[in-house]
């Protein structure tokens, strides 16, 4: 180790620190300079919206505005608005999760058959022009709050709104809530809580229900549908909110195909018609129109969930329901698509509010087709007059300066020009237009009465400037800070160079360490080495298609096989068949080892296959037969079945696993016996709560918690204790183990704390494999119980392999390689790039009250599952690899001895991951204007957001580990016993 | 030992150009049959033209190579031709256990065109192989898992099936996309990937004898 290339401990330490903190600090600031908050106008509308925009600066005029009396406030709108209010009361009724599929079909064709049965008052209402529906598409992240904004504002929210999903807090823009909370609105709300997070103070009575409980369908609807009959009697609200969770958690459960959609969906019907039925009885007393709602925030996918921005989960729900025929013909369409935000303006315009300050969505027109033609155009009017508000606001250069936005007095008719030019003359010119029309049909009613060409042409004149703005607005890609997105940039390559720099110095350094290792194989490059290189250039290169983010499963599987396939090679290379060979005895051992490595390998390739075949993931091909759905459809039973076999045999493999270490000692005995316990745990909770979907309840919740606190307290206290209490034994014998346990151990090295560390690490490493895998078959939805019981014996099956002395493999290709394990486990456990399909579900298991913390874990702790299973299988990773050499040669050095211990495994994933982190933003920041950029890449980053800090976690727990059973056998145990000596002599 | 084992077996590169010219015609006259006769490609039938390839490579490749058998003297002509006859499944064999582990569909819809996949990836990567080096373990090994191969002959085997096999792997990469050509289908795009990258071999294969010639000529001279 004369080395003036070599790193010391300390340096290649305190290094790593260096580049971890810099792509922190890059990470943080590109995420917040990328996805920032939209800038949003602040402040609510006023009577001022009811007036053309100006140009001076827009005037904030009325003042005193705020301080009138809510009803003197309601009088004054009405009468600058020259709209009186079409209906008077409002009910908004939210069906969360209802995929407009179900109710009014998809492409022309009627819904299914079960679900147009299941709802026979509704489609009524609909085949008779009672109620108008539309396809309302939602944006992307199709999650509950955001879309609620939306609606109520409609604006569409920044991507990150995803992350306080669970954090709700009060919505401070403008919106419907507000305008009409302003205007002495009485409101009522009964359902998800999520709305009196959103306007805490503005309901006069609420009910709220949590979202909380995913698994319960009946009770969570029960308590909205109770206060019903008592709300529609009294008259003293004008607005009532209900929002129905049920048919959210019943997809989240059994998906769109579930066997209670069509029940939840006849309960929803049910409700449509005592609503409707009331309506029209208020409407004959004379008690005033009150106009229905249904809508439903956003869809859900095949298997129930939504996040993301497939044409299921965005195909939302907006039906009008009123106590008049809407249809002045019956050739009315249900097919027609709007968008969700275009709810907020129709409501406000049909109300007499002022549309939201941020509104980006454009009237309904067919919801104002009963008003005469001087309204309509003035309800059209309204609604640019607020978004050429927006614009001037988004384009500054709209200003009034450059181009005559208001000198549309001419006295020679209107004046259409033909609109081009960059998006301020555009804009400005399509505005100029419809005004001028407006204008124009205006003086022309005076003087002789119904022009209808002047009329179509006018709304066609508004329509064109209303949808491009909206176009533009929705689309509009917020300016980033490029100062901020360039030094987080700048700061992720700087690391990742400075990792590389590390591994590429310590990779030089390690042949000087093990020479006996490398023989004749002196190339060098080898092919796996090559390969693995190339495979991660692959991976970079694909992160640049949107397609290959969607089918990355592929790639992982694909990559790993190869290199398992290229490892089968390697081992074939020593594996001889020629009989007339001198050295017989040696040739025989070889043949021995290899076949065993061939064997093995064979397992891995074929649990692998098994694992691709589980999940069809990914977005294009989810309709392919795959192993999941072939189970699902056989029946509860079998998952079951297998659940409980893969639980009884994730035991077994862990104290097999525990016994190959042959001394078998006290110690390893209690470990063995605490692991048997927790498993057995496991298994008393999976045989008594076998339909754990079916409902929750307080005595499966304890069994987990109880479970929880075993698995946690012996894993911590066995971390803790084991380096202590590890016996130290004569070597004499584990010569067994040694066969292929381990690398040739030379038999005159006395006995040293360098074994005992080999032999923690090693039953620790057993520890953490097993106790992770159980706490995930607990958390995992039941499908997924198998695949992780493969993934285990892959992990093993690994271990085996790089232990045993015929693999001549490098280190960080072994560690490469289990990297893509881990990550091919990650996709085959059902996770994908899109947002939906987190196992929402299994994040409340075992929780008996809210937090979002907790919750918030727990789904990490999903996710992540097999990139964290591959953490831990490092720890014995490690333990496998201790040798003594570092011993011999560096002298005993600890510096020495824990570089070899932890250099590769720490910096492998942490090169490999910064890697993968800055090409993906260096992607993302190249791709900022496709289309995609919201659906597919934005969440792809967000998941490699997720698995830098999951390296982050998984690195940090196999260093502390490792250190500290270094320190407690190397120093304090050392010491303790001179002081026992001492004592006792 | 190689050395003088190999030497018998040395073939000329006019051989070789033969090998690979004959074995390319192959191809090109089970292509030409099954869009003239059966009029199908390998996109519209996959199967039937993969069946036509093999079916017309066949005789062409255990012709062809099994004359250029080891040890000549001891086996003959008839006993290489069978060996390469009884090459052909367990090759099929092994290929598809290896595509299958690399993702192959295993559904019942796509067994016929695995088979037929499969034997065209026997022809191209183990036919010739069992048809020149029998049953020696040690030769199977130093060809295919370290790739060392020593003379003309060995040569071809080994770029042969290397090319084929490496161009399969390549051509599998578009499959995922969401491209919705008829042609991402297995065994599709895989096949053409197998057949580009065998005549790319057959091409660089000449390179190598030639080179080989060249240096061995040069060894004798000193």
């Amino acid at each position: 180790m004369s080395s003036s290339c070599s790193i010391s401990c300390t340096k290649l330490t305190l290094f790593t620190i260096t580049a971890i903190t810099i792509q922190f600090i890059g990470l943080y600031l590109f995420v917040f300079a990328f996805f920032p908050v939209k800038p949003l106008l602040s402040g609510y509308s006023g009577s001022e919206s009811f007036q053309r925009p100006n140009c001076n600066g827009d005037g904030h005029a009325n003042r005193n505005e705020t301080s009138l009396p809510p009803d003197r406030l309601r009088f004054l709108y009405q009468e600058v608005s020259k709209m009186p209010p079409s209906y008077d009361r409002l009910i908004l009724m939210v069906i969360d999760g209802l995929p407009a599929e179900f109710v009014l079909g998809k492409n022309g064709k009627p819904p299914n058959k079960g679900f147009m049965e299941a709802m026979p008052y509704t489609q009524s209402l609909l085949a008779n022009g009672m109620g108008v529906g539309y396809h309302a598409i939602a944006a992307a992240p199709t999650v509950t709050m955001p879309r609620l904004k939306a609606m109520v504002s409609g604006a569409i929210g920044g991507f990150l709104d995803v992350a306080s999903n669970f954090n709700s807090q009060a919505y401070s823009d403008d919106n419907l809530i507000a305008q009409f909370f302003k205007i002495g609105w009485k409101m009522v709300m009964h359902g998800d809580d999520t709305w009196l997070k959103l306007f805490p103070g503005f309901f006069a009575r609420h009910d709220g229900v949590s979202s909380f409980f995913v698994k319960d369908t009946v009770q969570v609807d029960h308590n909205v549908s109770r206060h019903l009959g008592d709300e529609l009697s009294r008259d003293d609200w004008n607005f009532l909110i209900l929002h129905y969770l049920g048919l959210d958690h019943v997809g989240h459960i059994g998906g769109r195909n579930s066997a209670l959609m069509a029940s939840k969906l006849s309960e929803m019907d049910e409700v449509v018609k005592t609503i409707h039925t009331n309506i029209l009885q208020n409407l004959e007393n004379d008690q005033g129109k009150t106009l229905l709602v249904v809508v439903s925030d956003h869809g859900m996918t095949e298997n129930g969930n939504h996040g993301g921005s497939s044409y299921e989960e965005t195909d939302s729900l907006a039906l009008f329901i009123g106590p008049k025929n809407h249809a002045s013909d019956h050739a009315l369409s249900n097919h027609d698509t709007i968008f969700q935000v275009d709810i907020a303006p129709t409501l406000a315009l049909l109300f007499g509010v002022p549309i939201p300050k941020n509104n980006i969505g454009v009237l309904i027109s067919q919801m104002v087709d009963p008003l005469a033609d001087e309204q309509k155009l003035r309800a059209l009017q309204l609604n640019s007059w607020q978004l050429f508000r927006l614009l001037q606001a988004q384009l500054p250069e709209l200003s009034c300066t450059n181009f005559p936005c208001d000198s549309f007095i001419t006295n020679s008719g209107p004046t259409i020009s033909e609109c081009k030019g960059n998006k301020e003359k555009l804009f400005c010119c399509l505005y100029l237009n419809a005004t001028t029309l407006h204008d124009a049909w205006r003086d022309e009613v005076g003087t002789k009465s119904n022009n209808a060409e002047g009329y179509n042409t006018t709304v066609a004149a508004y329509h064109e400037f209303l949808s491009r703005a909206s176009e533009w607005l929705s689309h509009k890609a917020t300016d980033r800070p490029i100062s901020l997105l360039a030094f987080g940039v700048a700061a992720l390559i700087t690391s990742c160079l400075i990792l590389l720099k590390l591994l590429f110095v310590i990779h030089k350094e390690v042949p000087a360490q093990e020479i006996q290792g490398v023989e004749n194989y002196m190339r060098p490059w080898k092919l796996d080495e090559v390969f693995i290189l190339f495979g991660i250039l692959i991976l970079v290169i694909s992160m640049g298609s949107s397609s290959m983010i969607e089918e990355e499963h592929y790639i992982w599987h694909f990559l790993t096989s190869t290199i398992n396939l290229l490892f089968f090679r390697k081992a074939i290379q020593s594996f001889n068949l020629n009989k007339a060979v001198d050295d017989l005895i040696s040739v025989a051992k070889e043949n021995c080892t290899s076949g065993y490595q061939i064997s093995l390998l064979f397992l891995i390739l074929f649990c692998g296959r098994i694992l691709k075949g589980w999940h069809q993931g990914g977005v294009n091909w989810t309709n392919l037969p795959d192993i999941s759905t072939w189970f699902e459809q056989a029946g509860s039973q079998y998952i079951n079945w297998i659940k409980i076999a893969s639980c009884v045999m994730i035991i077994m493999l862990g104290i097999f696993a525990l016994f190959l270490l042959q001394s078998k000692t006290k110690v390893v005995t209690v470990i063995g016996f605490s692991l048997l316990l927790s498993g057995l745990l496991v298994l008393q909770h999976f045989l008594k709560h076998q339909d754990m979907s079916a409902s929750y309840n307080k005595d499966a919740t304890l069994s987990i918690q109880v479970f929880y606190a075993i698995i946690g307290i012996t894993t911590v206290i066995a971390v803790l204790v084991l380096p202590w209490v590890m016996p130290i034994k004569t070597r004499e014998k584990c010569s067994k183990w040694n066969l292929y346990m381990s690398t040739s151990v030379p038999t005159e090295i006395q006995d040293t704390p360098i074994f005992l560390l080999k032999d923690s690490l090693y039953v620790m490493g057993c520890m953490f494999i097993t106790s992770w895998c159980l706490l995930q078959l607990l958390l995992q939805r039941p499908i997924n119980a198998m695949p992780l019981l493969l993934l285990n014996v892959q992990i093993l099956a690994y271990m085996l392999v790089f232990s045993s002395s015929g693999s001549h493999h490098k280190k960080w290709v072994e560690i490469t390689a289990l990297y893509n394990l881990g990550m091919t486990g990650h996709f085959a456990l059902g996770n994908s790039n899109t947002l939906a399909t987190i196992d929402v579900a299994g994040a409340f298991i075992g929780i008996s009250s809210h937090s979002t913390f907790l919750s918030g874990v727990l789904m990490f702790i999903i996710t992540y599952a097999s990139p964290m299973l591959f953490f831990f299988s490092l720890v014995m990773y490690i333990s496998m690899k201790v040798t003594i050499c570092p011993l011999v040669t560096g002298g005993g050095n600890s510096g020495e001895i824990l570089k070899s211990l932890l250099g590769f495994p720490c910096l492998v994933p942490l090169s490999i991951n910064s890697i993968l982190l800055s090409a993906n933003t260096i992607v993302l920041v190249l791709m900022r204007n496709h289309l995609f950029i919201w659906s597919v890449f934005s969440p792809k980053y967000l998941y490699v957001c997720a698995a830098t800090a999951c390296v982050y976690i998984g690195v940090f727990i196999v260093v502390t580990t490792v250190i500290y059973t270094y320190i407690v056998l190397f120093w304090l145990r050392k010491s303790f016993s001179i002081a026992s000596k001492e004592k006792g002599t | 030992m190689d050395r003088r084992k190999s030497s018998p077996e040395e073939i000329s590169s006019s051989e070789a150009f033969t090998v690979n010219l004959l074995c390319g015609f192959g191809l090109a006259l089970s292509f030409w049959i099954s869009n003239t006769v059966y009029s199908v490609n390998l996109v519209t039938d996959p199967s039937l033209t993969l069946f036509l390839i093999s079916i017309i490579e066949l005789p062409i490749v255990i012709l062809l190579y099994s004359r250029y058998r080891h040890n000549p003297q001891q086996s003959s002509y008839l006993r290489a031709v069978a060996r390469g006859i009884l090459g052909l499944p367990a090759g099929a064999l092994l290929n598809s256990l290896g595509a299958i582990a690399l993702g192959a569909p295993v559904t019942f819809q796509f067994l016929p065109k695995t088979v037929y996949w499969s034997l065209m990836m026997s022809l191209f990567t183990t036919v010739p192989a069992s048809c020149v080096l029998g049953s020696s373990w040690a030769d199977w090994k130093r060809i295919f898992a370290q790739t060392k191969p020593n003379g003309s002959i060995e040569y071809l085997i080994c770029l042969h099936a290397h090319g084929a096999v490496i161009g399969g792997w390549f051509g599998a990469w578009p499959m995922p996309l969401d491209w919705e050509r008829p042609w991402q289908e297995w065994p599709i795009s895989v096949s053409y990937g197998t057949l580009a990258g065998y005549l790319v071999a057959l091409v660089a294969s000449l390179g190598f004898v030639l080179a080989h010639r060249r240096r061995l000529l040069h060894v004798k001279n000193e």
